[in-house]
């Protein structure tokens, strides 16, 4: 049991440490994080809705980046594994084919999680960014926080800067460096700021930021995880072309569920098996509760967990049953 | 060649009437890979699966390894069966591909498979840093495998095959992409390993060098066994009588052909013993470099890693 806990944990530092050395994950993570933090300084004409224009655009990139990465890093962890052969040299050593496959999961969700944190601290400081109306002993009007947005985007710069010197220096792998800076950056970027306040001057620590955010992108990320789980299902007997176009379909399909199966569901028995089968991601894309100061509660963040770990863990059981009896090229 | 006697021993592997179909998305039968295959690989043996393309070696192999199901016949391996994991702590398998995780290092990557056969790490570090040195690869530790050359990820394949300090170990073309200084290493280490008692499964086209080393062939042809046998019976020409002696002058040799004709009836035919090309070529490159004390290239150390043959 030990040695099994430990292979499930060394093969989800792999998947994890190969994803984050693939160029892709941090060109969509950087594309991401810039886009947040660009969008409220470069966007014009907003007539007073700023705030909501970053939070919207933060949490669409989260979404749409989001899908990216969840499907890319469970193919190329498993599809292309089985493809290349890695999977069947590492099947040669003493290991679970289950172990494996969980640990495949384990590995993409963690990738997953750590672009999720980037991204929604990026959407929580973009937010801050925003032009907004205030009124203090030292200013009237509208105000841009640019000394957060200027610290962001050097954060990302530097980050670059910082890996590229460690790998000339001590030959660390450059994406990798630059992703977990990337990471480090922005979440000091985040604390740091907590001590300014809009206008730039020094303020006792309080973060100056839309907590009701952080749920809606906690929404997303569970859905990226319900897509991981499904990609990485199908990537055990389908290679990775079938897989995304697949994933493509259970995407569109779970996205218009309700109306394509929900109005259907109760009378007719195939649709309300799609109804009840798909994931319907229109539950998971929660921003726009948060028009006019709302939130989403936190008891309809524990169902949508309940949902998601339940999904996940039939879909992955499915996986195993599957992966168990394909043959390794 | 024998390296130790199997006579009272149970066999390492044993095929009975092993049998791969493989199918299309439809189920139905696309191709015949493996048929009937009857095997008996005995302790310290070096085996070679013999074969053109698509005769079924490496799905043998991989059958073997628990990696494809069989669709009849039995296999035991070690005395289990392919799927049982625990057997798998004892075998070694340098695919055929090198397949490798191409964003890690060689020291990262051997130390991932080390970890999976849950060693220490100090017994990680050890092994890796002997099997760097044997395999010639301590220079490029820090680089990433995916920027190596066949013959460099065909080394580090060989090394993780090993880190476990297999029983069994199985090596599909371990010798494709290799130098002949690397081909030659590769086979003294098959060698070595044998006679330890280690048991080498090896499927190659290079008919050299499953000569060279193997103590026993099989040759598969449409997934069926079309020989089998000890490779010196197979090859031996009985029909021939072969003399070796020390370099003669001409009048001697004429006097000891006459002798012959006489006494056989036959004229009979006299040459010089040649070596071949393989050790003609290792003479040279071994000359020079110790004329100029250089390499262009990098090959292993002729030290094989002391656990494998101290453990």
């Amino acid at each position: 049991m030990r040695l099994q806990f430990r292979q499930f944990v060394t093969l989800a530092t792999l998947t994890a440490v190969e994803a984050t050395r693939q160029p892709i994950f941090l060109l969509l993570t950087t594309t991401c994080v810039l886009l947040t933090i660009l969008t409220p300084m470069l966007a014009l004409y907003n007539f007073g809705e700023d705030g909501r224009l970053a939070r919207d655009s933060g949490l669409a990139y989260q979404f749409v980046f989001g899908l990216f990465v969840a499907a890319y890093a469970a193919c190329s962890s498993l599809a292309r594994e089985i493809r290349s052969g890695t999977a069947s040299a590492v099947l040669s050593k003493p290991v679970n084919r289950d172990i494996f496959f969980l640990s495949k999961f384990a590995g993409v969700s963690f990738v997953i999680i750590a672009f999720s944190i980037c991204s929604v601290t990026a959407t929580l400081l973009s937010e801050r960014v925003a032009e907004r109306f205030m009124l203090t002993s030292k200013t009237v009007g509208y105000v841009t926080d640019w000394q957060t947005a200027g610290m962001l985007v050097a954060s990302v710069f530097l980050s670059y800067l910082i890996a590229g010197l460690l790998n000339y220096k001590l030959k660390q792998p450059f994406e990798s460096t630059a992703f977990g800076l990337l990471i480090v950056g922005v979440l000091a970027v985040f604390v740091i700021s907590g001590f300014f306040n809009q206008l730039g001057d020094f303020d006792p620590f309080d973060f100056r930021v839309q907590w009701r955010i952080l749920p809606v992108s906690i929404l997303i990320t569970m859905a990226l995880l319900i897509l991981a789980a499904i990609a990485l299902a199908l990537s055990s007997c389908l290679d990775t072309i079938s897989t995304v176009i697949f994933c493509v379909a259970f995407f569109a399909l779970g996205l218009l569920s309700d109306y394509l199966f929900g109005r259907y569901a109760g009378t007719f028995i195939a649709p309300t098996l799609a109804h009840m089968l798909l994931p319907n991601w229109q539950h998971f894309w929660m921003s726009d509760a948060l028009r006019r100061g709302g939130s989403v509660p936190w008891s309809y963040l524990l169902s949508a967990a309940v949902y998601t770990v339940a999904y996940i863990i039939g879909v992955l059981c499915l996986g195993i049953a599957s992966f168990r009896h394909a043959d390794m090229k | 060649m024998q390296h130790s006697d199997t006579s009272d021993q149970q066999p390492i592997v044993k095929t009975d009437k092993l049998t791969k179909v493989f199918r299309d998305f439809w189920r139905r039968p696309k191709v015949r890979a493996v048929d009937e295959i009857d095997l008996e690989i005995g302790r310290g043996e070096i085996f070679g699966l013999l074969g053109p393309n698509g005769s079924g070696k490496s799905t043998t192999i991989k059958i073997l390894l628990g990696l494809l199901r069989p669709t009849s016949g039995n296999v035991s391996v070690m005395g289990s069966a392919p799927k049982n994991v625990h057997a798998k702590q004892l075998i070694g398998y340098l695919p055929e591909d090198s397949h490798l995780y191409n964003y890690l290092t060689p020291r990262e990557t051997l130390d991932f498979y080390g970890k999976l056969f849950d060693m220490t790490r100090s017994q990680r570090i050890e092994r890796i840093t002997q099997l760097l040195d044997m395999v010639g690869l301590t220079h490029a530790s820090s680089r990433r495998v995916g920027e190596f050359s066949k013959g460099m990820a065909r080394r580090i394949g060989l090394a993780q095959a090993l880190i476990n300090n297999p029983q069994l170990i199985v090596l599909d073309e371990p010798t494709s992409g290799l130098d002949p200084m690397g081909c030659r290493q590769v086979k003294d280490l098959m060698l070595t390993l044998a006679r330890q008692g280690k048991t080498v499964i090896l499927s190659s086209h290079l008919l050299a060098d499953v000569e060279d080393v193997c103590d026993r062939v099989a040759i598969l042809y449409n997934g069926k066994i079309r020989a089998t046998g000890k490779v010196n019976q197979l090859l031996e020409k009985r029909d021939n009588t072969r003399f070796t002696v020390p370099s003669l002058p001409p009048g001697k040799i004429n006097e000891i052909l006459t002798l012959l004709k006489d006494k056989i009836g036959t004229d009979p035919k006299v040459d010089h013993p040649a070596m071949n090309l393989e050790q003609f070529f290792l003479d040279v490159v071994q000359e020079a470099h110790r004329n100029t004390g250089s390499s262009v290239g990098k090959a292993g150390s002729d030290n094989v890693a002391y656990y494998l043959t101290h453990e």
